[in-house]
């Protein structure tokens, strides 16, 4: 367990990646950074989270000649002199270097967990209020997403079923105007460790892998922003148990399915 | 790293394009990042990360260089402020790649939407901005700690929801 002093500072992690931090903060963090390893491993997956914001928006194609151009830049860099560091050009005295930053990292890393042992305790009550502040913000934003996208006129209803069975049941809100879903689970029973369950489109008679999901203790669930395949005729949705990651091609019996509305 | 510019070419334009804005600087910060990438190539760490987000992180890295050289720090950054248009499919991309990159893609813009407003704004402006997290208390004339609040928590849900949908760790 850290203590609260390593907790103030991991909680810096995210903004250190996105470039965010005052620049005493990017020092105090990076000194933290360099004697923990948990820590440098939440930094690598924060930096893999933030390069994934780069597909946030509308996907741009490069022009075709840019590769070109790229390959000349890179033959230019490759042509320099003493331009190209495949390997580490490091020697002794490069490590001596190292060694010296280190130890004053790991001495500047003391001084400021001790300060921010002083300065987590007086904010902390700070952060918990604002956490639970932003908390309530995400459940009020969470509820009205939920109700605007069963409320909306272009929605359609489809119910999903357990032959034979009643209790089990999925309720998919298909707004057809956006070619999105909300998919409602009630009643299902947690899916088994590595296993998920997997929404599948049956489109033209065939099988359209959707999105993967799971349920809490109570049998609930609920996905929203489920994307619907805009081309050809969809007559039903089912809803089988996949391998973690979700497959392709339905490996197992369908557990529910229903019709889906024609208009 | 031809290799490389076919796999995440348009990964790494789109993050230009996304930050400066318009086509030309962004093919200039393709053209930087990938010749950083090649004469840093010994300094990347397979086991700290995919090559797909380093190569992203120093083309948005370029692109905020190029921002901040030219002062349009304060222009518009959303995509739809554009008058050119977003891609088609790319029928020469590998299917398997491209149904990936598609499925990535949707997951991402689907964890985005999930954040609150002011969860999304926060780290919208960081990142594509790069806009410090008090300059963005500043800008939205908010509480720091508020700031502070809404990045940590926005991408720790977003750490959490897009953990499946990493790049993969190729070379």
């Amino acid at each position: 367990m850290s203590a609260p002093d390593d907790t103030a500072l991991r909680d810096l992690a995210a903004a250190y990646v996105l470039g965010a931090l005052g620049p005493e903060e990017v020092r105090a963090f990076e000194a933290f950074l360099a004697a923990s390893p948990e820590a440098r491993r939440e930094v690598d997956e924060y930096r893999e989270t933030a390069a994934l914001l780069a597909l946030a928006g509308e996907e741009r194609r490069p022009p075709p000649e840019l590769r070109a151009r790229v390959q000349a830049a890179i033959a230019a860099t490759r042509e320099r002199p003493l331009g190209l560091a495949r390997r580490s050009p490091w020697g002794p005295i490069a490590w001596v270097g190292l060694a010296a930053a280190l130890l004053a990292a790991v001495a500047l890393g003391a001084r400021t967990r001790s300060l921010s042992r002083e300065l987590s305790a007086r904010d902390s009550t700070i952060a918990e209020l604002e956490r639970r502040v932003d908390e309530l913000g995400q459940g009020v934003f969470d509820r009205d997403a939920i109700l605007a996208a069963v409320l909306s006129r272009n929605v359609r209803l489809a119910q999903l079923t357990a032959s034979g069975d009643p209790d089990p049941a999925i309720q998919i809100f298909w707004d057809k105007a956006r070619n999105t879903a909300l998919v409602n689970a009630m009643g299902l029973k947690p899916a088994p460790q590595g296993r998920v369950y997997q929404l599948w489109w049956i489109r033209d008679g065939k099988p359209v892998p959707s999105v993967t999901f799971d349920v809490g203790h109570d049998g609930a669930g609920l996905v929203r922003g489920v994307s619907v395949p805009a081309d050809g005729e969809l007559s039903a949705a089912a809803v089988t148990q996949e391998p973690s990651g979700g497959s392709q091609q339905p490996t197992t019996p369908i557990l529910l399915v229903g019709p889906l509305p024609k208009s | 790293m031809t290799d490389l510019y076919d796999r995440y070419g348009s990964v790494v334009y789109t993050v230009a394009y996304r930050v400066v804005g318009e086509r030309a600087d962004a093919e200039e910060v393709v053209v930087e990042a990938f010749a950083q990438a090649w004469r840093d190539a010994g300094r990347y760490e397979p086991g700290r990360g995919s090559v797909a987000a380093w190569l992203t992180m120093i083309a948005r890295s370029r692109s905020l260089d190029l921002v901040r050289a030219r002062g349009r720090r304060d222009r518009l950054t959303a995509s739809a402020a554009s008058g050119e248009p977003a891609a088609a499919a790319d029928p020469t991309a590998n299917p398997a790649e491209r149904t990936e990159d598609d499925e990535r893609r949707r997951m991402v813009r689907q964890a985005i939407e999930a954040l609150s407003p002011p969860q999304r704004q926060a780290i919208e402006l960081a990142f594509f901005e790069g806009l410090s997290q008090s300059e963005i208390a500043t800008r939205l004339n908010e509480p720091l700690g508020t700031v502070k609040t809404r990045v940590r928590l926005g991408m720790q849900k977003l750490r959490e929801t897009l953990r499946p949908y990493f790049f993969e760790r190729v070379t």
